[in-house]
C-alpha cells in the first residue's frame, strides 16, 4: 500500500462506514453512551483487518481474522468497562455476519434455482462458522489472559 | 429467602438474560451462579431460546424446580450485561440477594428507546451500510429514507404484536419496491447495494452467528432452536421480496413503470 494522503483516506473510508453503521445498530442492541463508541471501534477494526486480507484468498479465512481481530478488541473493551466482552462482540461483528447472504440465498431458493441457493448456502454458512469461530478463540484468548495471569482485574476487585 | 423464591428468582434472571440475546450457557451460568451462591447443590439448569429448566437441592435435602417458558426474543444487551454482572456480584459476595432482587427488578423495568430514536439509528445504519457495500451519496441517502420508513414499520407491528415473520414479510417487500422504484426511475445506478442496505436491518446475520457459537460452546439443541430462528425471517424477507418483484412485473406488463 503507498501512503500517499488520499489513498489512506480512501483506504479509512470502510473503518469508517462500518463503524457508523455499526453505532446504528448498537443503539438498537439497547447500547448506551460510551458502549456505543466502543463496539463501532471494534467493527471498525474487524472491517480494516477484513479489507487488508486478499479477497481473492479464502474469504472464509479473511473473515475468520477479521471477527477473532473485533473479538480480541471486545475482549479488552469488556475488561476495560468491567462488563461481558459479547456486548461488544456481537455489535462489532455487525458488518461481517451474512445478512446478505441469508437473504440471496433464501431469494435463490424462492426462484426456483437450487444449484444457486445451495452455492449461497454454503458460503453463508461457511462465514458465520468463520465469525463463531473467530469469536471463540478471542473468547479463550481473554480467559486464559484475564482470569489467570490478570486475576483481579477490574471485574474481580472488590 | 425461601427456597421457593430464590428459584424464582434466579429463572427470571436467566429468562431475562435469554430474552434479551444474551447467550444460552451465560443465562445457565447466571441462574446457576446465583442458586449456588445462596447455598443450593447438585444445581443444573437446561436452557434453549424457547425454554429453561432449572432444580436444585435445598439445605434441608428436598429437591425444587421451576419451566420457563420464552415467548420474546429480542436484543437489549445493556440488559443482559447488566444481569451478568449482577449474577458476578452476588457470587463474590459484593451484593446480597436482596440488593439483587431490587436490582432485577429495576434491570426489567428499563425502558426501551423512544421509536424516534430506534427510527433515526436504524435509517443511520442502514445509509453507511450501503455506503459500506460500494454505494453512491445518492444510493446512501435514498437508503437512509427507506430505512426510516422499513424502522416505522417494523415498529408499529411489533407495537401491535404482529409475528415477526409478517414484521419480516412487509420489511422485504418495502425494500424491494423501494430499490425497483429506484431502478426505474433512474435515481441510483447501484440498486442492489439500496436492497442490501436496508434488508441489513431485517436479516437474522447475527441469529445464525449466535446459533453456531451456541453449538461450538456444546448448547446443541439451543444452536438448532435458533438456527431455525434465524431461518425464518430470512425466508419471510425472501419471501416479501420476491412477492414484490412479481407483483412489479405485472404492473409493467400493464404499462405501468
Amino acid at each position: 500500500m503507498i501512503l500517499d494522503p488520499s489513498s489512506l483516506l480512501g483506504w479509512l473510508k470502510g473503518p469508517f462506514f462500518a463503524a457508523c453503521a455499526t453505532s446504528g445498530f448498537s443503539v438498537l442492541f439497547g447500547l448506551h453512551s460510551a458502549d456505543i463508541f466502543l463496539a463501532s471501534g471494534g467493527a471498525a477494526v474487524g472491517w480494516a483487518v477484513f479489507q487488508s486480507l486478499p479477497q481473492s484468498g479464502s474469504p472464509a479465512f479473511a473473515t475468520f481474522l477479521a471477527a477473532l481481530a473485533a473479538g480480541l478488541y471486545s475482549e479488552i473493551a469488556g475488561w476495560f468497562r468491567a462488563k461481558p466482552a459479547t456486548v461488544y462482540m456481537i455489535a462489532s461483528i455487525i458488518p461481517l455476519v451474512p445478512g446478505g447472504g441469508m437473504y440471496y440465498m433464501m431469494l435463490s431458493t424462492l426462484e426456483g434455482n437450487s444449484a444457486k441457493s445451495v452455492e449461497i448456502g454454503m458460503a453463508t454458512l461457511m462465514t458465520a462458522f468463520s465469525i463463531a469461530l473467530g469469536l471463540a478463540v478471542a473468547n479463550a484468548i481473554g480467559r486464559i489472559v484475564f482470569t489467570s495471569s490478570l486475576r483481579g482485574g477490574k471485574r474481580n476487585r472488590q | 429467602m425461601q427456597p421457593e423464591d430464590l428459584l424464582l428468582f434466579a429463572a427470571d434472571s436467566a429468562r431475562l438474560m435469554l430474552e434479551s440475546g444474551g447467550e444460552t450457557y451465560r443465562a445457565e451460568d447466571a441462574a446457576m451462579g446465583i442458586i449456588s451462591s445462596q447455598g443450593g447443590v447438585e444445581v443444573d439448569c437446561f436452557a434453549t431460546s424457547t425454554g429453561l429448566m432449572l432444580s436444585f437441592a435445598g439445605e434441608d435435602g428436598r429437591v425444587h424446580s421451576i419451566i420457563r417458558r420464552i415467548k420474546r426474543r429480542g436484543m437489549n444487551l445493556e440488559k443482559a450485561s447488566r444481569i451478568d454482572t449482577m449474577a458476578k456480584d452476588l457470587q463474590t459476595d459484593k451484593i446480597d440477594i436482596l440488593e439483587a432482587t431490587r436490582q432485577l427488578d429495576s434491570i426489567e423495568r428499563m425502558r426501551e428507546r423512544p421509536a424516534v430514536v430506534k427510527m433515526g439509528a436504524s435509517a443511520i445504519g442502514a445509509g453507511f451500510f450501503t455506503l459500506l457495500f460500494g454505494g453512491s451519496l445518492t444510493d446512501a441517502a435514498a437508503s437512509t429514507l427507506i430505512g426510516a420508513v422499513v424502522s416505522l414499520v417494523i415498529l408499529e407491528f411489533q407495537h401491535i404484536r404482529l409475528p415477526e415473520f409478517l414484521t419480516s414479510l412487509a420489511g422485504g417487500a418495502i425494500a424491494a419496491f423501494a430499490s425497483l422504484a429506484t431502478q426505474t426511475f433512474k435515481l441510483s445506478m447501484h440498486p442492489d447495494t439500496i436492497t442490501i442496505g436496508v434488508i441489513m436491518l431485517l436479516v437474522p446475520g447475527v441469529a445464525i452467528t449466535n446459533a453456531i457459537r451456541d453449538t461450538i460452546a456444546g448448547d446443541l439443541l439451543a444452536g438448532l432452536a435458533r438456527g431455525v430462528d434465524a431461518f425464518l425471517p430470512a425466508a419471510a424477507i425472501s419471501a416479501g421480496a420476491g412477492g414484490a418483484f412479481a407483483i412489479w412485473k405485472l404492473l409493467q406488463l400493464g404499462g405501468i413503470g
